[in-house]
């Protein structure tokens, strides 16, 4: 029912995204037929390439039609390729998939470990160490530590492959890259949240049982720690696929944001609108997941959600 | 008798053995990898707009007509062309046997159906305006191919020669829709095997190629990566054999190593700053004041890192040279300017002008707007540049000089052709006249230069045009941008043409 509940209310939203999106890539400065026709095309042939787009259709026109493209794939195609803009976007989908999910995974492993071990040992050397490394993964920007990462693995270690998609080597160092903030932000929140939870009175409980302290941390105090997390992952991943623009331009994968930034340069209009529908449609879905999933962790909420 | 039977026995050796050995020679051998900046959406020639996209055309499709590394016209499928004596018919015979990398044949069926494709109206090509002067396009009988032209036009090789009038496979482009623009069905030595958006792209030997630059490689895998510095790397780390667009910062670096170094050849890449001729710019005097107020030479080695040499004439090295005039450099003379100004008058801080620049359009346009204002500074001029993202840059370079509220814009201009360069921008009226100039000797000369089919008279013609230009001074002539491309040491026979586009024709690897 609440999944119905909250599928309906994204129904809206989508709307009005699809109205937003249509609209401001209309007001995008820039004339896709006179970029397509270069700087030496006549006004002549401008306007002879505008026709065949169809950009001279009256605005409500281009959105009826924007709309019908959702359903009907072969009316939305790229301006400059003519392929449906579904195929383009499904052809690269996986590689920000890839990315996108590896980073947050590897960053929430890394920032879970590294949260447990700061609040097991607070004040210690590894807290101390933790702490400047999550404040250097939280201000570094990743374009700057990708280039840095490429020099260092892929030039001067020769361990990695600088750019590409390839391999599955490929996505090691964006990967790494990409998990450094997550890691970062995880690992503070774990560390404080645990820190937090370690004097409550149900660990006393588990302590009494003669549950060692790793086992009290792991099983008890760690599930009450990860509901805020949780939530934290999903607003960390809807970032991290808008971050992907940056990243597959840093490291030469053709993902969809690479896609976007062509698209943006190019004014392929009907790229850059159904993109970043799909990437609204993406954030509600992990919204949605992100609540089912804060619900299952935490009971009190579900019983929130019950009628009155 | 047993010395003969020996003579014969060596002689049949030896001619066996050049044989065999002219054999494994022409056996195409070696994987080039090549890392390219630019995504290629498309190789359809009728809508592939970048240099990338012009070299895979080159290597998979053939033209009637094509470019050397030189920019010279050269026979490709055609044998033999003439004009009818009124200039009006321009009549091809093409190579009799050759086919498409599928089977087809390439006839004159084909090639005359790949001309009307590129100018129906429904297709859409980017280039159906520049392509309108070949008229109706015919086959005649099996190897003959006729242009009805709109108008005379003596230009007609050049226009022919470019990639974006290669054949393509009609047949083949209405089975595969827009995927054709991926793999593309053509007659030349390769063909694309692979093609994975944004990521790169395979071109493999073409079997049934038949033509006089049969592929010298197994493989040319192409690598699309956008950031300067992971291309960079990519030669670095020996991943790539030739990486395009090395930027200024990069050469030193590329330069010391061991396995490859930065070649530089000419680009017919002429940057400018073109003047919008309405209120003070319609002045002579402030126009020549502004080209002596830049320092060519100190910013093409200071902020260009020595990628840019000071322009010499409007249009750059490789627009047909046989008709290119040069001239000696603009001075650079900030007295002269002040006094010009004075002249005109002006006094210091009087003039306010404002130009717009793109941001990653050109080699470090940003800097050199930046340096512009600088040098106009220098001479009294308050000047403000613009910079602008390049779609709002294309949007402002674009509009009618009456529509302009800037005074310039920078702008790149690389077209292989002499009419085609100097009709569309200082012809009066034509809408890609975006100046506003207007010069009635001008526009004469450039009507009599495109109806002449005499490469004498033509360079009479288009010599006196680029004086005249030159001495207008419609635009702040800047320089000709330089191509830094690097290549490793184990590549030999690669070329590239000064529109850009790599040439592969005799690409060997030790």
């Amino acid at each position: 029912m609440f999944v119905l509940r909250r599928l309906s209310s994204a129904l809206p939203t989508l709307f009005a995204v699809s109205l937003l999106v249509f609209f401001f890539v209309d007001l995008i400065p820039g004339d896709p037929a006179q970029i397509l026709a270069g700087p030496t095309a006549s006004n002549e042939e401008i306007e002879s390439i505008r026709t065949f787009l169809g950009l001279n259709e009256p605005l409500l026109t281009r959105y009826a039609q924007f709309l019908r493209g959702i359903f009907d794939p072969s009316v939305a195609t790229s301006f400059r390729t003519h392929r449906p803009v579904v195929v383009e976007l499904a052809e690269r989908l996986p590689n920000t998939l890839i990315v996108s999910i590896g980073g947050l995974a590897l960053g929430v492993l890394l920032g879970t470990v590294a949260g447990i071990v700061c609040a097991m040992r607070p004040g210690g050397i590894a807290d101390a160490a933790i702490t400047v490394l999550t404040l250097a993964g939280i201000s570094m920007p990743i374009y700057w530590l990708g280039l840095l990462g490429i020099w260092y693995f892929a030039v001067h270690l020769g361990w990695l492959p600088a750019a590409g998609a390839s391999t599955p080597l490929h996505f090691v160092l964006p990967i790494l890259v990409i998990a450094t903030r997550p890691a970062a932000m995880f690992s503070r929140l774990v560390a404080t949240s645990l820190t937090e939870s370690m004097g409550r009175d149900y660990l006393d409980t588990a302590r009494a049982k003669g549950l060692s302290e790793t086992r009290v941390v792991l099983f008890h105090a760690l599930r009450n720690s990860l509901i805020a997390a949780v939530s934290v992952a999903g607003v960390q991943f809807g970032g991290m696929l808008g971050g992907s623009v940056v990243t597959e331009t840093v490291f030469g994968i053709p993902g969809v944001g690479r896609l976007l930034v062509d698209a943006v340069s190019r004014a392929d209009y009907p790229v850059i609108q159904y993109a970043i529908l799909m990437f609204a449609v993406f954030f509600v879905a992990i919204n949605l997941v992100t609540d089912l999933l804060t619900q299952w962790l935490d009971p009190r909420t579900r019983e929130q959600e019950r009628p009155a | 008798m047993r010395n003969l039977r020996q003579t014969c026995f060596r002689a049949a050796l030896i001619a066996g053995l050049s044989v065999f050995a002219a054999h494994a020679q022409a056996q195409p051998a070696g994987v080039l990898r090549v890392a390219v900046g630019a995504d290629p959406a498309t190789f359809d020639p009728a809508f592939n707009d970048l240099p990338v996209g012009n070299a895979v055309d080159l290597a998979v499709l053939e033209g009637l007509f094509r470019l050397d590394p030189q920019n010279n016209v050269l026979k490709s499928l055609a044998s033999d062309h003439s004009f009818s004596p009124d200039g009006k018919v321009f009549t091809v015979k093409i190579m009799a046997g050759r086919t498409f990398s599928n089977g087809d044949p390439l006839n004159a069926e084909a090639v005359a159906a790949s001309f009307n494709r590129l100018l129906d109206e429904k297709v859409g090509s980017i280039y159906r305006g520049l392509y309108a002067s070949l008229g109706t396009v015919r086959a005649v009988g099996e190897d003959t191919v006729e242009f009805h032209l709109a108008e005379p036009n003596g230009h007609i090789l050049l226009l022919l020669a470019s990639t974006a009038a290669s054949i393509v496979n009609v047949k083949a482009v209405k089975e595969m829709g827009a995927e054709y623009g991926r793999k593309p069905v053509g007659s030349g030595p390769y063909k694309v095997d692979r093609f994975v958006g944004g990521e790169g792209f395979r071109l493999v030997p073409n079997p049934t190629y038949k033509g006089e630059y049969p592929a010298t490689l197994k493989s040319i895998d192409f690598i699309v990566v956008p950031e300067d510095g992971s291309r960079m790397a990519l030669l670095e780390t020996g991943a790539a054999d030739i990486v395009e667009r090395v930027p200024p910062e990069s050469m030193a670096a590329i330069n010391a190593l061991k396995d490859a170094k930065v070649v530089t050849p000419p680009s017919m890449f002429s940057i400018n700053m073109e003047m919008v001729l309405k209120g003070s710019l319609t002045d002579a005097r402030v126009r020549k004041a502004l080209n002596l107020a830049v320092d060519r030479e100190g910013i093409a080695k200071g902020v260009l890192g020595g990628l840019g040499t000071p322009s010499v004439g409007m249009v750059g090295p490789g627009t047909q040279d046989e008709l290119r005039k040069t001239f000696p450099p603009i001075p650079f003379d900030p007295a002269g300017a002040k006094k010009l100004l004075a002249e005109a008058g002006y006094k210091p801080g009087q003039l306010l002008l404002s130009f717009t620049c793109p941001t990653g359009r050109y080699i470090k346009d940003v800097q050199v707007c930046q340096a512009l204002a600088g040098s106009f500074e220098n001479v009294g001029i308050k000047a403000t540049p613009l910079v602008v993202d390049r779609g709002t840059w294309s949007k402002v370079i674009g509009m009618e000089p009456a529509a302009r509220t800037d005074n310039m814009g920078m702008v790149g201009r690389a077209t292989a052709g002499m009419d085609y360069t100097l009709y569309r921008l200082f012809f009066t009226g034509v809408g890609a006249n975006r100046t506003g100039y207007s010069n009635p000797r001008v526009d004469a000369l450039l009507k009599e230069g495109r109806a002449t089919t005499d490469p004498a008279k033509q360079k009479a013609i288009y010599g006196e045009v680029q004086e005249i230009v030159w001495n207008d001074q419609p635009f702040l002539f800047l320089w000709y941008q330089t191509q830094a491309i690097g290549v490793s040491n184990r590549v030999q026979g690669f070329a590239v043409q000064p529109n850009e586009t790599l040439v592969f024709d005799k690409v060997t690897l030790k």
